[in-house]
């Protein structure tokens, strides 16, 4: 099982299946990065890899994210696959990064991963918690019948490794046939939202014995 | 038999004995051979599903021959045949799978079936994609109580279902990083000018 204890609000659920994947979905701003670095750093306190692919934010900034969630964070234990365009190249200091040209190479991203894959299994390290942020890039660069193909490739690969998968996308800058069609990739989605008066609130749907109906984050 | 529904296997192989050898294994296929890199990339075409690629070849190398398939236009599957354990470095040049040499008979023609298998994928995601596209604009028109009485939609739940059940097995295992990374280069080879059509068909249906 995958620990999450402690991200989402008490009494919902604090561990997932192997082979889970989940989409985190929410208008900008409604801090579904935070969510997603969240339930991904939360396997670091085990003996959890961490494979990021990045669409918009640098591995640095990745990195950084991390470290202020992770004290003593064991770099060995994180990859990122950056897809950002980013050109900060010196500053990521010793974590394993692979470098892609465009969010849209899914081929180079698929390499990437499984690059990093391949040095987590020669460390030992089997269980893996895969990130992917976001999936609304990969819809600016691609059809969504390209996305989702891929969305089912990628999955299936979480699933067969019997890893842990988190995925975000906007809700907003999609139709929702676009967000129904992309949820049919996924095993559970968390909502997020804003209210008026600035609180988050969640809502966990398709996850079995999570209460439905939206809670305060 | 050796008609022409046969799927095409292109052998790229300097020694005769050995291109002989591969030919009669895989004899109920249309199979092609030649010697060199430079007439494997003069007999490339569309009809060819599957490129059997000698490593080291005289002249051209089996990896500038692949370089330039994959920079072309052609979509096929090619398989690396090698003397030495090529480990990642494979995946990275874009060869599909690999087959240490000397092969037997069953390692062979099981490479050629799995690739030959994958040639299949993007067409089986595409409908699949096509199903849940359709589902998705019928969830997003109807209340969950009118789906329920909605012939139409209790049948296309059910194709999903099916349809699913079909598109994992042809992915074969999704463990396995070059079975991943052929998957994925698979559906990208040929989203170019697939889109439009499918978009208009389940416009159609919600409007």
């Amino acid at each position: 099982m995958y620990d999450i204890a402690d991200v989402l609000p008490a009494g919902t659920i604090s561990e997932l299946e192997p082979g889970t994947s989940l989409l985190i979905a929410g208008p900008a701003m409604s801090g579904k990065q935070d969510l997603a670095l969240n339930l991904l750093a939360a396997g670091l306190d085990g003996a959890n890899g961490l494979l990021i692919v990045t669409t918009n934010e640098s591995a640095a900034a990745c990195l950084d994210d991390l470290e202020q969630r992770v004290t003593s964070l064991d770099h060995d234990r994180v990859g990122v696959v950056d897809c950002s365009g980013s050109s900060q190249q010196q500053s990521i200091r010793d974590i394993a990064t692979q470098r892609v040209s465009s969010p849209g190479d899914l081929t180079g991203i698929s390499i990437g991963t499984a690059k990093l894959m391949q040095q987590f299994t020669s460390q030992d390290i089997s269980s893996l918690r895969h990130g992917l942020v976001s999936v609304s890039t990969l819809l600016q660069y691609l059809d969504l019948e390209t996305v989702f193909k891929f969305l089912h490739i990628y999955t299936t690969r979480i699933s067969d490794t019997q890893g842990l998968g988190i995925f975000t996308i906007d809700n907003v800058s999609h139709d929702p046939q676009t967000i129904n069609t992309v949820m049919n990739e996924f095993d559970g989605m968390i909502e997020l939202r804003e209210t008026e008066t600035g609180e988050r609130k969640v809502r966990i749907r398709g996850i079995p014995d999570a209460p439905s109906g939206w809670q305060p984050l | 038999m050796n008609d022409s529904d046969a799927p095409v296997v292109l052998i790229v192989e300097d020694e005769p004995d050995v291109a002989e050898t591969y030919e009669r294994w895989l004899q109920d296929y249309d199979v092609r051979r030649v010697e060199t890199g430079d007439s494997a990339l003069a007999q490339l075409d569309e009809t060819i599903d599957v490129v059997l690629l000698d490593r080291m070849l005289p002249g051209m190398s089996g990896a500038d021959v692949l370089a330039e398939i994959r920079s072309g236009a052609i979509d096929c599957r090619v398989a690396m045949v090698t003397a030495v354990d090529p480990s990642f470095d494979i995946i990275e040049m874009g060869f599909d799978e690999y087959v240490t040499k000397p092969p037997d008979r069953e390692q062979l023609r099981e490479t050629v079936e799995r690739l030959l298998h994958r040639a299949t994928l993007n067409g089986e995601l595409q409908e699949y994609y096509s199903l849940v596209a359709r589902r998705a604009a019928l969830e997003s028109e109807f209340t969950e109580d009118r789906l329920e009485s909605n012939d139409e939609y209790a049948q296309l739940v059910e194709r999903i279902e099916s349809h699913q059940a079909d598109v994992d097995e042809t992915m074969g295992d999704m463990a396995s990083d070059s079975e991943f990374v052929g998957a994925v280069r698979e559906i990208m080879d040929d989203s170019s000018g697939t889109d439009a059509s499918d978009g208009d068909e389940f416009t159609d249906l919600t409007e």
